[in-house]
């Protein structure tokens, strides 16, 4: 015969131990993810300066020679 | 008398001297800046305009400030039609001109930096410049 009291018993001491631990390990390992104060800010603008630059150095290529005038030597 | 002749032979030589400045500067403007380029006191900057190192004449300045503002309205077209800014398209000009234009023993200057003479190597151009050449 099944003693269910013990049963219970050792499953409610059981489920204490286990909310102990979770309790435990909640307080413990909780990782919190928290929002920065200031939005994050990637700063581009070198990198862009430097592509728009070079794609211009045809341009200024054909600058320099239809316009002598304008770049004596 | 022989002060007095003195006197008249230097007014004289000054005078010479004058006029000889003056006929030797309307020999068109453009080639006044190019000697002042070779003499270093005009230098092209990175950022696409002229500038002046040394000492130059009122009309030397006044030509270098000329070309400059015809620099600028060329720029200003160009940049409006690639839809750049004014001051990115001066700069890969003077990425051009630090790079092919400036000959050994001209000045040239980099940003808000030093005048600096050429030598015989290459100009260590801005980093922006990359594909300049």
């Amino acid at each position: 015969m099944t003693n269910y009291d013990e049963v219970i018993g050792k499953n409610r001491r059981f489920s204490g131990m286990l909310i102990g631990v979770l309790g435990l390990g909640l307080l413990s390992g909780c990782i919190t993810v928290k929002a920065p104060d200031r939005p994050i800010e990637i700063n581009l603008n070198v990198k862009v300066q430097q592509e728009v630059v070079v794609r211009l150095q045809k341009d200024a290529q054909d600058l320099i020679e239809n316009n002598p005038e304008l770049f004596p030597e | 008398m022989t002060r007095k002749t003195l006197i008249i032979a230097t007014v004289a030589a000054l005078g010479l001297v004058a006029t000889g400045f003056t006929l030797s500067a309307p020999a068109s403007a453009q080639s006044a800046v190019a000697q002042a380029m070779s003499a270093g006191s005009v230098g092209e900057q990175s950022d696409g305009y002229l500038g002046v190192a040394g000492s130059v004449s009122a009309s030397v300045r006044a030509e270098v400030e000329a070309i400059n503002i015809k620099r600028r309205a060329a720029y200003t077209d160009l940049a409006a039609k690639r839809g750049v800014t004014v001051a990115d398209m001066a700069a890969a000009t003077g990425c051009q001109t630090l790079a092919n234009r400036v000959k050994p023993g001209q000045v040239y200057r980099i940003g808000d930096g030093a005048w600096q003479t050429k030598g015989s190597g290459p100009i260590a151009l801005p980093s922006y410049c990359a594909n300049a050449q």
